[in-house]
């Protein structure tokens, strides 16, 4: 056990924080799902590009910055603690990149990951289904052989930023008589092509940001699958994979609206109710509990590189203590919760409302909590499976 | 930035369950319920070092520190161990912390071999465990720290729901000559002392009676399939595995800072009473849940589940209840503006 950080760690976080003070925007940039929104976080991103932090978990040789678990989780603390803008292209960085780098031939490294580095190409996510949410494996969008191409026919949705992607990876049955996770190939599928169509999902909480995306016909090269075609399945798992190498600084997010909720105590004149300080309190015990777990998985993750399922029980506690802490929020408001951020009577910092309701959805993306911990209960603690269930 | 156990304290652990696993089965434990303190067990522990565990090697003890306590601990919550280890522990690191030579040289030597049983009372808390049984009472009175010998303590027994707890209150006699010291960060320190090793007893109590549960809804059949391929049990299961593994993690890291850190730390006891409260809760959902997934079985008396079920509301709410530490948070917390 050691707590403290090496001098290089030091350094590289100075370093972070001196370049995020004097580069990072201090005015809030237009939201994500605008034209002028993306425009300026990608003149955010390119920035970043330039100073060689927009891919830090990337190795080296690909373009990325090579930093270890722990820089990561650095950079992350000192991203978050300024407050700066929501990454653009997290799908591209986070997931498409590291499936690419891991599953993909030389020439698909060169066609696909200079563009993400440099957010010149954006990407979306084609997984879900209408009929494929939780069960995932149940995937019915269909690619049919053609020559050198696959036809696409099918549909996906909750697809993000869907509206400026210019590229989706996407997961696709490309043999018509498989079931399940065989016969599933991974491909990249360049949004431009005739017979994409997109209809705009609006949100619980009013805003746009993802959308349904209807294949027709849907003409892909064949050179765009990653991995061998009817293998998808485990690249798509190990995409997914990726995404626990995240959040190692996202305590830092979730210390400050902890520390709101104090400030929103004081607003509401509740700061002196000893429910309201127990359940602040609370929610403080679990932050902490969360930011040791985040560096323990750090610790665990260099030393051994993997970390499997457990990966689930990281996302459902972050999730539920999000939730709890904006429930807190709400309790503190009283009557005055439902109030929209713009009534001359509300109380906490504008965005409030948008940030309950996303607390709410975080139980649902990425894997829902009963998922998730169907995943402890089977995976982690052994326990038997549900029989399936199979109609005739 | 390392937070795991280093490979001698995984080898601690690891002893300590082969170890604590068969000398200190069920049986043992029921048996101390009728029969007292287990003189026995007590050398045992003794032997193989347990007792003098935190005791310096000049005293003749081990000489380890606050971490591998708290990983000893949550071996002997696993077993429910029946005699006061926690409490002679922590008298010993308080004694070392706020001691004269001369007292520690009086009691560290006995503590570690096994000839002493040593005991503790936080500043307000009038019930103290194994108070019949010991020797010497570590007590948070009138401000200060105080070394009190047996014999200079009238008791009055209470017995309690889990008899191997042995309770009684205690007025005791103290005065200059029991005085350890009246610096007001060691008694904070000593009652976060006393917090995290709580909480890592409890983290040992509830990992036990979560694999009891696992291993129980695997094999019991309902409806003609295992009750564990239910959702409505899994998810019980899955949230006290959750509570269980994040509430370690934070009570290493607290036992890992009031270890090293300064008397008077903020910082150290704001972690250990984030520490109790996460244990306690970790262990009142496991508790809770455990008794579900064993049902009508697990409400006999026969069923060893009940010692963890009455050990682990026992701790829950001994050495500061949640609210209470929640509540020196939450003052931390609004005196600094939300932020720490």
């Amino acid at each position: 056990m050691d707590l403290t950080y090496t001098a290089t760690e030091q350094q590289f976080r100075a370093e972070v924080r001196g370049w995020l003070a004097a580069n990072a925007p201090t005015e809030a940039l237009p939201p994500i799902y605008t034209e002028e929104g993306v425009a300026e976080h990608r003149r955010w991103e390119r920035t970043m590009f330039d100073a060689g932090y927009s891919a830090l978990h990337w190795p080296r040789e690909h373009g990325g910055g090579g930093a270890g678990l722990i820089e990561q989780a650095i950079f992350g603390e000192e991203y978050l603690r300024v407050g700066a803008p929501t990454r653009l292209n997290r799908m591209a960085l986070g997931l498409a990149g590291p499936t690419v780098i891991q599953f993909g031939t030389d020439e698909q490294r060169r066609q696909w990951l200079p563009g993400m580095l440099s957010c010149d190409d954006l990407w979306c996510q084609g997984f879900s289904e209408p009929e494929a949410g939780s069960d995932l494996a149940g995937l019915r969008a269909r690619g049919e052989r053609d020559g050198d191409d696959f036809v696409i026919n099918g549909q996906k949705i909750w697809t993000s930023m869907s509206a400026f992607a210019n590229w989706m990876f996407a997961m696709i049955r490309t043999d018509p008589d498989s079931t399940r996770h065989r016969g599933i190939t991974f491909i990249m599928v360049p949004m431009g092509t005739p017979g994409i169509e997109l209809r705009p999902i609006r949100q619980l909480h009013g805003e746009p940001g993802f959308a349904e995306v209807f294949l027709t016909d849907v003409r892909v090269s064949a050179a765009n699958v990653i991995g061998k075609v009817g293998e998808g399945w485990s690249v798509a798992m190990a995409t997914l994979g990726f995404e626990r190498g995240t959040g190692l600084g996202d305590h830092v997010r979730f210390a400050r609206d902890v520390a709101d909720l104090v400030e929103l105590a004081r607003r509401a004149g509740v700061a002196d109710d000893p429910v309201v300080r127990d359940e602040i309190a609370a929610r403080w015990v679990e932050v902490q509990q969360f930011r040791r777990h985040m560096q323990r998985t750090a610790t665990r993750l260099a030393a051994s590189g993997t970390i499997g399922p457990e990966a689930s029980m990281t996302k459902l506690f972050w999730s539920e203590m999000e939730a709890r802490i904006f429930e807190t929020a709400l309790k503190i408001l009283g009557p005055l919760a439902e109030l929209a951020d713009d009534a001359p009577g509300s109380l906490p910092d504008r965005g409030f409302h948008r940030r309950y309701w996303h607390s709410r959805a975080s139980r649902i993306f990425a894997g829902t909590s009963e998922v998730q911990r169907n995943i402890i209960s089977e995976r982690v603690l052994g326990l038997p499976r549900e029989p399936r269930w199979t109609s005739n | 930035m390392d937070v795991e156990l280093s490979d001698q304290q995984r080898e601690l652990a690891q002893g300590a369950r082969e170890f604590l696993s068969e000398q200190c089965p069920a049986s043992r434990v029921r048996t101390a319920w009728d029969e007292g303190h287990d003189a026995r067990l007590w050398s045992q522990l003794a032997e193989v070092g347990f007792l003098g565990a935190v005791v310096p090697e000049e005293y003749g003890g081990l000489g380890l520190g606050d971490l591998d306590l708290a990983v000893l601990l949550e071996e002997a919550g696993r077993v429910a161990l029946p005699v006061p280890l926690l409490e002679t522990a922590v008298a010993a690191l308080t004694l070392l912390d706020a001691g004269s030579p001369e007292q520690c040289k009086r009691w560290l030597p006995a503590i570690a071999a096994g000839e002493v049983v040593a005991t503790i009372g936080l500043p307000g808390q009038s019930l103290v465990v194994a108070a019949p049984d010991a020797d010497l009472l570590i007590l948070g009175r009138d401000g200060g720290l105080h070394a009190v010998a047996a014999e200079r303590c009238e008791l009055t027994a209470q017995p309690a729901f889990d008899a191997s707890r042995r309770l009684a209150t205690v007025r005791a006699d103290t005065g200059a000559d029991s005085a350890l010291s009246d610096d007001p960060t060691k008694l904070a320190r000593f009652a976060d002392r006393a917090a995290v090793a709580a909480a890592a007893t409890l983290v040992g109590i509830a990992d036990h009676l979560v694999r009891e549960s696992v291993a129980y809804v695997a094999q019991r059949h309902q409806f003609g399939r295992p009750i564990g391929s239910f959702q409505a049990i899994k998810y019980r299961l899955a949230d006290a595995h959750l509570g269980v593994e994040f509430a370690r993690t934070l009570t290493w890291v607290a036992a890992h800072q009031v270890g090293v850190s300064d008397a008077g730390d903020p910082e150290a006891s704001a972690a250990a009473s984030a520490a109790k409260v996460a244990a306690s809760a970790a262990q009142a959902a496991a508790n809770e849940h455990a008794l579900q997934c064993h049902g009508g079985i697990g409400f006999t008396w026969e069923h060893d589940l009940q010692m963890w079920l009455k050990r682990g509301k026992a701790l829950e709410l001994a050495y500061g209840t949640p609210a209470a530490h929640r509540a020196r948070i939450a003052d931390g917390l609004f005196a600094a503006g939300g932020q720490r």
